[in-house]
């Protein structure tokens, strides 16, 4: 019996001792150190699956090939977790070399905590960049992103629905007005939005904000010299959103229809909706989900406000991805040399191709007909607005959103949504 | 009388000599799940109490101590309270509603009744599904132009509703949703329960004349309280650590009126890169579930101190 308990002991603490040693073990192993010995290892994370994911991983190729002693290891993320995971990443001390973000507000929060890479110094050609785009990604004069894919914020339409009821593409605001009071008569829902995530609401505000007072209203009130976000003409967009509303603009429940669920496309698709206020990221929805809609759909910019300051050539659009690099990053000019690789024309020519995605990059031309009415767009745009969810403190960009989401649900006032976004700007923004 | 002292006293040696044997290898025993388990759950409590006394943003940002000053903050925070509110209207429906219907359904499996082999099927299939698949499920279910739900509200002659646009149904939206899922995880647990009643208890009862409610009420109730105690603290503590169906469903949304403790501490920490107030919220949770669950205990002991049958 004793013998069977001293056995069992030195058992346990085996059991222990070998539970606590998988390292040791785990490096002495030939292979491993064969693999990765000699070649200096760079980590790239990335969001997108699919055709981007492709057009990443040639570029990754080509930059191996130029550098044979590299291994890039790439990690693609899903959308909804990364935000997360860079968080907790950058928190533990581990960043990825080289990682995607949206430029904007998001990224300065890891450039004001010292994660990203200055690059301003950098053997980098920043001429070839659109500077709207590059200024996204800009702080204090400071480049720390190249922008790959830049993706206007749209009004897509239906055109047989169009033709049937005699409507021409607004040229202003009170010729939408007109068009869909005109689809409401005849039971059609003339704009279809999905606002449970609260984004496809806010477009509206920014385009309302921008074609009544131009695009220096924002910038005054984001960089806090001269109007703020309880401006009078953000009152007045509150005020439009909430006339949209009240006219049956849009789909009933509209604040409970989730975007990525599909509900808000499929009113679209199904012919129930004529119009939808969107990012180009639709153009590749519509593609994979329902490619039959794709001869009926048409695009326009959205319409001028005749009583508006705002230059109607003005575009809403979305960067994604910018490419940056960790500040601790073992082989910085390397991890530079890969997103020099990733922002290339080469890379942008197959990005434009094969995406249906607009580029930040200039002198870019696209065989797809509908990127190339997107760049002509960005080309011709006097500005680019960011969505402010991006550009503002992530605090102050989620309250614009939920403040919008009440308006259009009309359950807050204008008045009190621009009220409560400025005292919250005074709090957030020096 | 020397030699009879000393050899009882050799024998309560040896015996305190073999209890500390014993206690050394209970001690190897417990060692590797004591290491995972205060690695993967010990040090992460601790660590959430600590971050929670500071200002950080998460990342390598700067952590600046300062002391209770989120606990005030969250005190005053109105949506940290109705976001509470919400987690009770989730313990409320979720003792209320699902732990009796869990029962209810149990009863059923256990009544002779014909297809009942479909209906256990049946009822335990929302439990086995993924959250994720669920909360997408019912938003297209609550859809307000194409959804069943309202073709149903349309049946009985009633206006559609916007389920989860609406601040004032979006919650109830979501709680159905809820009940649905998890009443089958209930059912089993009674199920098993009443597996364990014995026989001669009914036959007794029915030699004396009573009648099924008699039964049910004398016998089988009784029998389940400590199921149902067990039930009430999972159902408490997993409706303040609710998260997910939430996320999925509504984000929190319309407005804060789904806003739960889980979601918002999920908004503060990885949203508005306050980690530190995030954690504070996550202290506040873990508190208000250890002392609910205290509560429970207590109740449950001084139950049982009465002298309770079962």
């Amino acid at each position: 019996m004793k013998k069977f308990h001293l056995l069992l002991r030195a058992l346990v603490i085996l059991l222990v001792l070998a539970a606590c040693s998988p390292s040791d073990e785990g490096s002495s192993t030939p292979d491993s150190n064969e693999q990765n010995g000699d070649k200096k290892v760079i980590d790239f994370w990335h969001i997108d699956p699919g055709v981007r994911e492709e057009v990443y991983m040639e570029a990754v190729a080509r930059f191996e090939e130029k550098h044979s002693d590299v291994q890039v290891n790439v990690l693609q993320i899903p959308n909804d977790d990364y935000k997360q995971r860079m968080v907790v990443a950058m928190s533990g001390g581990n960043p990825p070399d080289v990682f995607h973000s949206w430029g904007g507000g998001w990224l300065e929060e890891f450039v004001q905590s010292g994660q990203v890479k200055n690059l301003t110094d950098e053997d980098i050609d920043f001429s070839q960049f659109a500077e709207v785009a590059l200024d996204n990604s800009t702080y204090d004069g400071n480049v720390y992103g190249l922008p790959l894919g830049l993706s206007p914020y749209v009004f897509y339409y239906n055109k047989d629905i169009f033709a049937e009821h005699h409507l021409e593409v607004p040229e202003t605001y009170d010729e939408l007005l007109t068009i869909i009071d005109v689809l409401n008569e005849n039971d059609v829902i003339p704009i279809a939005l999905a606002n449970q995530p609260k984004w496809p609401g806010a477009f509206f505000l920014m385009y309302l904000a921008d074609r009544l007072a131009g695009e220096d209203l924002f910038l005054e009130a984001y960089h806090r010299q001269g109007r703020g976000f309880d401006d009078p003409a953000y009152v007045q967009a509150g005020a439009y959103i909430q006339e949209l509303v009240e006219r049956n603009a849009f789909n009933p429940g509209f604040n409970g229809i989730s975007y990525d669920a599909g509900q808000g496309r499929q009113l679209m698709y199904s012919g129930q909706a004529a119009m939808m206020l969107m990012t180009s990221g639709f153009v590749n929805n519509m593609r994979d989900e329902s490619p039959d809609f794709e001869e009926k759909m048409g695009v326009f910019n959205f319409p001028a406000l005749s009583e508006g300051e705002g230059d109607p050539t003005n575009i809403s659009a979305g960067a994604s991805p910018v490419w940056s690099v960790s500040e601790h990053a073992e082989h910085a000019d390397l991890a530079v040399e890969l997103i020099k690789e990733l922002t290339s024309a080469e890379t942008a020519q197959a990005f434009v191709d094969r995406t249906g995605t607009a580029v930040a990059l200039t002198g870019i031309e696209s065989s797809d007909p509908y990127v190339q009415t997107f760049m002509d767009m960005i080309g011709k745009a006097n500005s680019i607005q960011f969505p402010y969810d991006q550009v503002l403190p992530p605090a102050l960009g989620e309250l614009h959103k939920d403040t919008t989401q009440e308006i259009l649900g009309l359950t807050m006032t204008p008045e009190e949504a621009a009220a409560q976004m400025e005292s919250k700007a005074q709090e957030e923004l020096e | 009388m020397n030699t009879v002292l000393s050899t009882e006293a050799a024998i309560v040696k040896q015996s305190k000599k073999q209890k500390q044997k014993k206690a050394v290898t209970i001690a190897l025993f417990v060692l590797p799940a004591l290491l995972v388990y205060s690695v993967f759950i010990l040090y992460p409590i601790v660590a959430t109490f600590q971050y929670s006394l500071f200002s950080w943003s998460g990342g390598q940002g700067e952590r600046t101590f300062i002391g209770l000053q989120n606990y005030t903050v969250l005190l005053a925070d109105q949506t940290f309270w109705s976001a509470l509110q919400n987690n009770m209207m989730l313990i409320l429906a979720s003792v209320f509603i699902q732990i009796p219907l869990g029962l209810l359904m149990a009863l059923v499996l256990f009544s002779p009744i014909k297809g009942i082999k479909l209906l256990n099927v049946l009822y335990f299939l929302p439990y086995l599904m993924s959250t994720v698949a669920i909360g997408l499920l019912w938003i297209f279910m609550y859809d307000p132009i194409n959804g069943p739900m309202n073709q149903v509200v349309q049946w009985f002659g009633f206006e559609p509703v916007a389920w989860l646009a609406d601040q004032n149904t979006a919650m109830i939206a979501v709680l159905l949703v809820i009940i649905w899922q998890f009443a089958p995880f209930y059912m089993i647990l009674f199920k098993a329960a009443m597996v364990g009643i014995p026989d001669e208890l009914y036959e007794a009862a029915e030699i004396d004349g009573a009648n099924g409610i008699q039964k049910f009420f004398s016998i089988t109730f009784p029998a389940l309280i400590p199921t149902i105690v067990t039930s009430s603290i999972l159902a408490i503590v997993g409706s303040l650590k609710a998260f997910d169906i939430f996320y999925i469903m509504t984000g929190g949304g319309p407005g804060n009126a789904t806003e739960i403790v889980g979601t918002y501490m999920f908004k503060q920490g990885f949203i508005h890169f306050n980690m530190g107030y995030a954690s504070t919220i996550a202290a506040m949770m873990f508190i208000l579930a250890f002392i609910s669950v205290l509560i429970i205990q207590v109740f449950e002991y001084r139950r049982k101190k009465r002298g309770a049958l079962l």
